[in-house]
């Protein structure tokens, strides 16, 4: 079978149906010539038995009237009855004895039964029956049938022996015919077949075809087949299936080209590949939908993204410079946001004082002159940073802000004002004006940028302010640095200064001292009032120091000679100094006569402060006038130099050099070192004593002084005193060029502030004049005397 | 540690013997201080610093800069140039030229401040100034004529005491902007003289101690304010003398606020207020 499967239907039809037939009609054939052939041998047998039974009835007759036995006379009288074949040419009744042998045959009398029929006969269970068994006759043997019935009076068996044949052959006529109503009916059941076969197959065919290219995926056209029995129903089916997977594939195709509009309608609410087509186009709608949705979404955050990232690089650049970032990022801003304006406020906070400022702007009108600050809450500006909220405005109020281009000026549509926060601390506001209407999406963008600026800004802020601060405190600590240096430098000056002051104060007092001593001084007002006197005025004019206080100098000068001194004193007021012999009255009338010096003390602009008074006493020497006038004279100069040095140093205590200088006129200066090294000596001295200057000064003290040599004890004492820093006097005379001077000197030992000595000076007065007129004066006491005496 | 007399004498010497720089005859107790504070400042220790001096010439000079004090300012002690613009100046009117030397001129402001006097005086043309100081880096610092400004805000009210004001009658003010002598920049911290002043005056280092007169004139007046000093009175006396035979008879010596000349030289000099007239 599995062969014949891949055969092909309709040669399969012809291969096997056709046979099939033809050997089930041949069987049939067969099948009914065997059960013809048998009924027909049975037919023979009954009828030999009812054959037998009438031989049985004649033998009865003929037996009633010979007796028992088969004799003789019984085989006579029934002969004629055995004489003819019962039915057929050879079938003629026979008695059979017991033992075999032919008690009366037509034919075979005397003969005996073939031993293979007589063992059936002997062995047969019953007395009648029938049996077959080949007969030998004439050297051929002959199959036969015989029929028996045991006959009791004669123990012989009445028997017909039938030859099939003869029942058969007249059978084989009608086996004939039925032959060729077998090939007539096989011939024509095989046409039948083949030809209602065919148009099947041919049909089956087409449609196999059909499905062939379907099974290709090829979509074939219609089946024409007009039947309508099950394979027109399956061509239509086909065609329907067809006409639908064209319909689909066009849909499928429609589809591919993404044209989800196309009108479809399944083959039935069962199409399952229609309804998933159908549900595909409807998925695919949404996903296009949703595609494009998602697309729209993707497109603002690639947006927002993009714009977040570029706003972020440019942040991230320039953070040093505030309005340069500010111009970056509104210009970007309003770039990005295809606006048209912008504008970035910084809010600032000065003393309290909260406001905002106008960073950059872009395309503002007018922008080189809007130096804008806003008050916070003021406009909607203002309003924004205090709300801290966006203010997004579709109707601009009028004049609130124009756009201006070359083709004139206009309102914008749009307005959005946007807080720069930072976690609720505001840090400025971002303005943008538009044509256009702004998306919310864009609000978004520009709020979330908005907190990027104001992190920036507020870093910017503070690196500034950090760099400004760091900076500064560099610049303060260098600035310290040099500052301190400065006034370590100015400290240093200071006490240099201080200390140059302070050893020529030790110098002044020193001179002061000298000149206390020597000499009388006054400091006097403007209006010739005694502001300040030495105790050798005092001393000389008799007044303690409370009486000259606020005295009139001028009511001191003896009335002869005040207008003269009045004379004077105009000079000394014009900045003049005046020396001149003044004749004074001191207290109880004391008449005392001094060398004077009046000198004005002179600012640096040249105006009186002070006048100083110097003199020495010369009341002693007055009549001796004449005799001293030169050196008078020579005091008179000295003294108003140093009367006005004193003057200056009294008033700056720095002047004691022109008291030096007028000490050194007037008197013998001598400057020693502690250990008697002379140093100097002034040209005085050179004068009143004689010796050169070169041969005085570098040598010491005690190699050359007169005492030192002739009385080296009372010099001992002398010199260690001043060693120990006690002033020390003595006067002394000598023989200069034939002329005997007296000399009074007073050594000054100069201490530093730890109490060494540094220095001794030395000054020292000529007082010949007053030794000779002591002299003169004692010879004149002396002859007083002697005349006292005598008397 | 404290510097003792020792130390000092020590440092002297060396720095004697190593370099021309010879401060013998500085005043010990400002001497003392200033290598006190040299010690202090360096983190040396005596040994160290005369090492270092021994074998570094770089050193020597830096010692040296940090030595020597620089202390001035633009119309330093107003009165003075009250003096100056009152009293002296005005007595070289018809002179053909003023030689002037600020000696010890340190960062300048002096010479500046001269300049602008004798500029308001009319007199810039026919002045020459010389200007020297012992210290290079002042010197430098001098001819920029550049100076801080917050530090020094006093400058101004010098100036104006000076030339803006008359002393003698308040009434007066003569108006002189700043921005013709110098530009201020608050910014930068900065008084910056004006090109037509650095450029004027001859810088120079110059060591009073031993140089002598560098320039091949004479002068007319000579500032050496606040420099003395730091001098011991016999090293003032070589000062004295060397002003002295430099100046012009009649020239003028003019000293700081609270320098005098005493001993020898005072009687080869007159005083006129604050300065000291060549006899």
């Amino acid at each position: 079978m599995a062969l014949l499967s891949n055969i092909k239907l309709g040669q399969r039809v012809q291969m096997v149906v056709i046979p099939t037939i033809l050997v089930l009609f041949v069987l049939a054939g067969i099948v009914m010539s065997v059960m013809t052939k048998n009924r027909a041998l049975e037919q023979a047998r009954y009828q030999a038995d009812v054959y037998i039974d009438r031989t049985i009835q004649i033998i009865e007759m003929v037996k009633s009237k010979t007796g028992s036995g088969f004799y003789m006379d019984d085989k006579v009288l029934l002969k004629p009855y055995f004489q003819t074949p019962a039915y057929y040419a050879t079938d003629f009744p026979c008695i059979i004895s017991g033992n075999g042998e032919y008690l009366l045959h037509i034919l075979r009398d005397g003969h005996r039964l073939p031993l293979t029929a007589f063992t059936q006969l002997k062995s047969h269970p019953s007395k009648d029956g029938f049996l077959f068994y080949t007969d030998y006759v004439n050297n051929s043997t002959e199959e036969r049938m015989l029929c028996f019935k045991y006959y009791e009076p004669y123990s012989a068996y009445v028997a017909i022996s039938i030859s099939p044949d003869e029942v058969l052959s007249s059978l084989l006529s009608n086996r004939r015919v039925l032959l060729l109503i077998i090939v007539f009916c096989s011939v024509s059941a095989a046409l039948l077949i083949f030809f209602l076969i065919k148009p099947i197959v041919r049909n089956v065919n087409f449609v196999n075809i059909k499905l062939k290219q379907l099974s290709n995926g090829e979509i074939p056209n219609h089946l024409k087949i007009g039947t309508r029995d099950e394979i027109g129903t399956m061509v239509q089916s086909l065609n329907k299936l067809i006409d639908g997977l064209k319909q689909t594939t066009e849909f499928a195709r429609e589809i591919g080209e993404n044209r989800l509009e196309f009108d479809f309608k399944p083959l039935s609410t069962k199409d399952q590949l229609g309804n998933a087509l159908l549900e595909m186009r409807n998925n695919l709608k949404r996903a296009n939908e949703e595609e494009t949705r998602r697309k729209a979404e993707d497109d603002i955050r690639s947006w927002t993204n993009a714009g977040l990232a570029k706003f972020g690089d440019i942040l991230r650049q320039n953070n040093n410079n505030l309005s340069l970032l500010a111009d970056d990022v509104i210009q970007n801003l309003v770039n990005y946001m295809q606006a048209n304006q912008g504008g970035l406020f910084m809010y600032s906070e000065v003393d309290h004082d909260q406001y905002l400022e106008l960073l950059a702007a872009f395309a503002y009108n007018r922008k080189k002159f809007i130096e804008k600050t806003i008050a916070l809450g003021e406009g909607l500006v203002g309003t924004c940073a205090l709300e801290k909220k966006t203010i997004y405005l579709k109707e601009i109020p009028d004049n609130y802000i124009t756009i201006t281009s070359g083709l004139g000026e206009a309102t914008p549509t749009s307005l959005l004002i946007v807080p720069l926060k930072l976690e609720d601390n505001i840090f400025g506001v971002l303005e943008i004006a538009s044509f256009r209407e702004f998306l919310p999406y864009e609000v978004e963008f520009v709020e979330k940028i908005g907190e990027s600026i104001a992190s920036t800004l507020y870093s910017v802020k503070n690196s500034i302010r950090t760099r400004e601060l760091l900076e500064q405190s560099q610049q303060q600590r260098e600035e310290m640095a040099a500052q301190e240096e400065e006034m370590r430098q100015n400290m240093e000056e200071m006490q240099a200064t201080q200390e140059e002051m302070s050893r020529k104060n030790v110098e002044l007092e020193v001179v002061t001292n000298a000149i206390n001593q020597a000499l009388l001084s006054a400091t006097l007002t403007e209006e010739g009032y005694i502001v300040d006197s030495n105790n050798n005025f005092q001393t000389l004019l008799g007044y303690a120091r409370t009486d000259l206080d606020a005295l009139p100098f001028v009511e001191l000068v003896h009335p002869d000679q005040r207008s003269e001194f009045n004379d004077f004193w105009e000079q000394v007021l014009m900045g003049q100094s005046v020396n001149d012999t003044l004749h004074l009255q001191g207290n109880n009338d004391t008449s005392l006569y001094i060398m004077a010096s009046i000198s004005p003390g002179l600012d640096d602009m040249g105006s009186i402060i002070k006048i100083f008074l110097v003199g020495q006493d010369i009341s002693e020497n007055k009549h001796l006038e004449l005799q001293t006038q030169q050196q008078a004279q020579e005091i008179e100069r000295t003294i108003v130099e140093l009367q006005r040095e004193q003057a200056l140093s009294a008033q700056r205590q720095s002047d004691m050099e022109v008291l030096l200088k007028a000490l050194d006129k007037n008197c013998l200066v001598t400057v020693l070192d502690p250990d008697g090294l002379i140093t100097y000596i002034n040209n005085k001295n050179v004068e009143v004593l004689g010796d050169t200057k070169e041969s005085i000064e570098g040598k010491y003290l005690q190699d050359i002084d007169f005492s030192a040599k002739n009385k080296p004890k009372e010099f001992e004492v002398f010199w260690s005193n001043l060693s120990k820093g006690k002033m020390q006097s003595r006067e002394f005379s000598l023989t200069v060029n034939g002329r005997e001077t007296w000399v009074k000197e007073n050594f000054t030992p100069v201490m530093d502030d730890s109490g060494r000595l540094i220095r001794i000076i030395n000054i020292g007065f000529d007082i010949t004049e007053n030794k000779m007129k002591e002299a003169e004066m004692e010879g004149i006491i002396n002859k007083l005397k002697d005349l006292k005496d005598k008397k | 540690m404290q510097v003792t007399d020792q130390d000092l004498q020590y440092f002297v010497t060396t720095l004697k013997n190593v370099s021309k720089y010879d401060f013998s005859e500085y005043s010990d107790k400002s001497l003392k201080r200033r290598l006190q504070k040299i010690l202090e400042d360096s983190n040396f220790d005596l040994t160290t610093l005369i090492t270092t001096l021994r074998v570094d010439k770089n050193f020597v000079e830096r010692i040296v800069k940090e030595i020597t004090v620089n202390t001035t300012e633009l119309f330093r002690d107003p009165p003075v140039w009250h003096l100056l613009r009152s009293r002296i100046l005005p007595r070289f009117k018809n002179n053909k030229t003023i030689n002037i030397w600020h000696a010890g001129c340190s960062t300048g402001q002096e010479v500046y401040s001269m300049m602008i006097l004798l500029n308001e005086m009319e007199m810039l043309d026919k002045a020459k100034l010389f200007a020297t100081d012992l210290n290079v880096d002042v010197l430098d610092a001098a001819k920029q004529g550049i100076y801080k400004y917050r530090f020094n805000l006093s400058y101004l009210d010098n100036f104006d005491k000076v030339i803006k004001q008359n002393p003698l009658n308040f009434e007066e003010y003569i108006d002189v902007p700043y921005e013709k002598y110098f530009d201020i920049d608050k910014v930068k911290d900065t008084i910056t003289m004006k090109k037509f002043l650095t450029e004027k005056p001859i810088f120079r280092k110059h060591d009073l101690v031993t140089d002598g007169n560098i320039f091949f004139a004479k002068f007319d007046l000579i500032l050496c304010r606040n420099v003395i000093i730091y001098f011991n009175y016999s090293l003032q006396n070589k000062v004295f003398e060397l002003f002295h035979s430099n100046l012009y008879p009649k020239g003028l010596l003019l000293l700081g606020m609270h320098e005098t000349i005493l001993g020898p030289w005072a009687n080869k000099f007159e005083r006129l207020g604050q300065s000291y007239v060549k006899k």
